[in-house]
């Protein structure tokens, strides 16, 4: 089966609020696919109709080639909100086993599932800890482990990152990869651009309950964002120096400001030493360099008219 | 189909969280054993089985009088009249009548006697006079002291009549005595009356009746505990943030209900049998539990019944609840009045008679009522039958009504 999930035309609303409106798209298997949008953009209600929890007001949702609120497709289906959804009073693996029984696991084979994710999410040896006396990124681990418990074939991570530092992102990164490698097909929601460009392969922009754009993080900054800019910084400027480079410029942008070079660019990796090696020639010492890349945030705004955080 | 994994899931973390709560524990094993232990040595204290012994003032001026049956012999009765081995007066000898008036007064005796000059003379030739104070420290001791005056008196008639008549018929001709005795007998006592206590069988021992609050604090614990685990079933895990992870489980709303009634099952037996041997082994309670009579084996079928009914109840009560602080409260407060209200912990024939009707018409009180009837008043399997169907059916109702309850919560707290 080579799409996991199809979303078609699906609409959500609570009375005569829209929370979802009109969209549409496909999951391909072993894809890391992101929902990119600001909180109210409608990602974790699609989540929620996505799992099972809830259902759409129109449109079908396909997991698996199977309706998720049925009690064999949601086995298939590991979700992660954005909320901890552990019990304080018992300890991690209380918690897991708990959950893994959901999943149709018990006794031994249970037991050893779960000390295995404890070691996953680096939570080993505070397996036997009440989770009252966990932190914020220890609690975000867990939820992690819960949510890959049943051994999913579509893992859907609802803002796993929201609130931690950034070493605790980092390591919810790595998880994610290691499962990525593993071949599990991922939908994160996420409001962190960074997060959607260096985990995706595929983003869908969302807001306010549409879905706005979608493509590869390159695909969609080429075709939204605005063009990388060769900041320049230099010791001596010859005026002769800019006339050469224009040339290697996006629409021949050069902007000058004392002794700072703002080259507008299609392609910075291809033309930055070219321009480099020009300025050399023309007898410029270079004090600094900086390359400026359009960002999902750019494409947002672009589309928007708004910040992804406000 | 309904997944074992699952529900034991459910069974094994819901008694997890009970039994490592403080607050549930307080409330469902600690409160209910306290309640019995109260019980037990406040409203039924161990002397309430003894005969009480009344303070009583005497005055005699009948001293030194020869006759058989005067004033002194009068007090040395007194002193040494017992009821099944307790004195029944404790005796305060006064020279002063206004002394010992003002002492009845201030509530420092029950009551008091004057003995007037030539009482033993009078008794033994004719009539005397004896005046009789009675006390009233409050409303029922001025009742009780006043039988018990009254009845001395009488029986100190009766005696004197009998030995009067005695030595009577010494001086009778022998072919009329038997005639001359029957009359006497009859002026002397014209009714010869047996008075028989006839006690309700529960009532009578202090065991039986610590028996009876046993199970009724059991009762009230049921009431508000079940309440609480239906009404919280739902609104416990939405509070918490986990009800949506749980419904994106593969686990079926069936399944949760089954497990966590199951849980709630589990944690009542355990506290009814935590209730039962504190009531039994700390303070005595009669309870009989035994199993070569079949009706015995209705007790754990009616303890089911009324978990289950109030499981069900709590879960109809959750539709008005919003929190879970809400509906902790509100089960809570609905159980205790309820125990009180409907009979389950305090006796019904002492509520009025609207109240009394409610109690006659709440099927946990049959259940509850059936068990104690077979635990303490020992009664048969077709006297209680009746209250075991009418629970059983009740319970089927509202068990029913609160599944649909807790299926529309589900549904509404998914959207939310």
């Amino acid at each position: 089966m080579k799409y996991v999930l199809k979303v078609e035309n699906v609409v959500k609303k609570f009375g005569d609020k829209v929370a979802v409106n009109n969209v549409s798209f496909s999951v391909k298997r072993g894809e890391v696919y992101s929902l990119l949008g600001p909180n109210g953009a409608g990602k974790t209600t699609l989540m929620s109709m996505i799992a099972g929890i809830i259902e759409p007001t129109e449109g079908k949702i396909e997991v698996l080639g199977g309706d998720p609120r049925e009690s064999s497709i949601r086995a298939k289906i590991g979700y992660c909100p954005q909320e901890p959804v552990v019990y304080d009073n018992l300890t991690g693996l209380e918690n897991l086993m708990f959950y893994a029984g959901l999943y149709g696991l018990s006794g031994r084979e249970a037991k050893r599932k779960c000390n295995e994710l404890l070691e996953f999410v680096g939570l080993g040896e505070y397996g036997k800890k009440p989770v009252r006396t966990y932190s914020g990124g220890m609690m975000k681990r867990l939820n992690f482990a819960i949510a890959i418990i049943g051994d999913p074939e579509l893992l859907m991570l609802d803002e796993p990152t929201t609130g931690m530092d950034p070493r605790a992102r980092r390591s919810v990164w790595e998880l994610i990869e290691k499962l990525r490698k593993e071949g599990k097909t991922i939908i994160l929601a996420t409001h962190y651009m960074e997060e959607a460009d260096v985990l995706s392969d595929r983003v869908a922009i969302m807001d306010l309950g549409r879905k706005v754009a979608e493509g590869t993080p390159e695909e969609l900054k080429k075709e939204y964002g605005p063009r990388a800019v060769v900041n320049i910084e230099l010791v001596k400027l010859k005026p002769e120096a800019i006339e050469s480079i224009k040339r290697y410029a996006s629409e021949g942008r050069v902007m000058v400001e004392e002794n700072l070079l703002r080259v507008h660019v299609e392609d910075p990796d291809e033309v930055t030493p070219m321009i480099i090696s020009e300025l050399i020639k023309h007898g410029c010492r270079l004090n600094a360099l900086r390359v400026s890349r359009p960002t999902l945030e750019d494409v947002f705004l672009k589309l928007t008219g708004r910040r992804l955080i406000e | 189909m309904i997944r074992w994994s699952a529900v034991k899931a459910f069974i094994v973390k819901e008694l997890l969280e009970v039994f490592r709560s403080k607050e549930i524990m307080f409330w469902m094993i600690a409160w209910p054993i306290l309640w019995v232990l109260l019980s037990a040595y406040i409203f039924v204290p161990p002397s309430i089985e003894q005969p009480m012994t009344l303070d009583i003032g005497v005055i005699n001026h009948d001293i030194g009088s020869q006759a058989p049956m005067n004033g002194t012999y009068f007090i040395e009765i007194l002193n040494t009249t017992e009821y099944k081995g307790v004195k029944l007066f404790r005796i305060k000898v006064y020279k002063n009548e206004t002394k010992m008036i003002e002492d009845i007064r201030k509530g420092r005796l029950d009551g008091g006697f004057i003995i007037p000059k030539k009482f033993g003379e009078n008794v033994t030739m004719g009539q005397t006079k004896l005046k009789v104070y009675i006390g009233a420290r409050d409303v029922q001791s001025a009742q009780i002291t006043n039988a018990i005056l009254r009845g001395f008196v009488e029986g100190m008639n009766k005696m004197i009549s009998l030995i009067k008549i005695k030595e009577t018929l010494k001086y009778i001709p022998k072919n009329v005595r038997e005639f001359v005795r029957s009359w006497s007998l009859g002026i002397a006592m014209p009714i010869n009356a047996t008075f028989v206590e006839v006690k309700p069988k529960v009532l009578m021992s202090r065991a039986t009746i610590i028996g009876w609050f046993t199970i009724g604090a059991l009762g009230m614990s049921m009431l508000y505990s079940g309440l609480s685990i239906g009404s919280l079933m739902v609104v416990e895990e939405k509070d918490r943030g986990t009800l949506k992870r749980l419904l994106a489980s593969p686990m079926t709303s069936t399944e949760m209900l089954v497990g966590k009634t199951l849980a709630g099952l589990i944690s009542l037996a355990v506290m009814s049998l935590l209730v039962i041997v504190a009531g039994h082994v700390m303070c005595g309670a009669k309870i009989i539990w035994n199993p070569t009579r079949l009706e015995h084996w209705l007790v754990p079928l009616l303890l089911i019944v009324v978990a289950l009914f109030t499981i069900g109840l709590g879960s109809l009560l959750s539709l008005i609840t919003r929190s879970v602080r809400g509906a902790s409260a509100l089960s809570t407060i609905l159980g205790l009045m309820l125990s009180f209200l409907a009979g389950v912990w305090f006796p019904k024939w002492m509520m009025p008679t609207w109240i009394q009707a409610f109690a006659d018409f709440f099927p946990a009180t049959w259940a509850i009522d059936a068990i104690r009837e077979i635990m303490v008043y020992e009664l048969e399997m077709k006297e209680v039958m009746f209250k075991v169907a009418g629970s059983i059916v009740a319970t089927v109702v509202v068990y029913g009504l609160g599944v649909v309850a807790y299926k529309h919560l589900l549904r509404k707290y998914a959207e939310a």
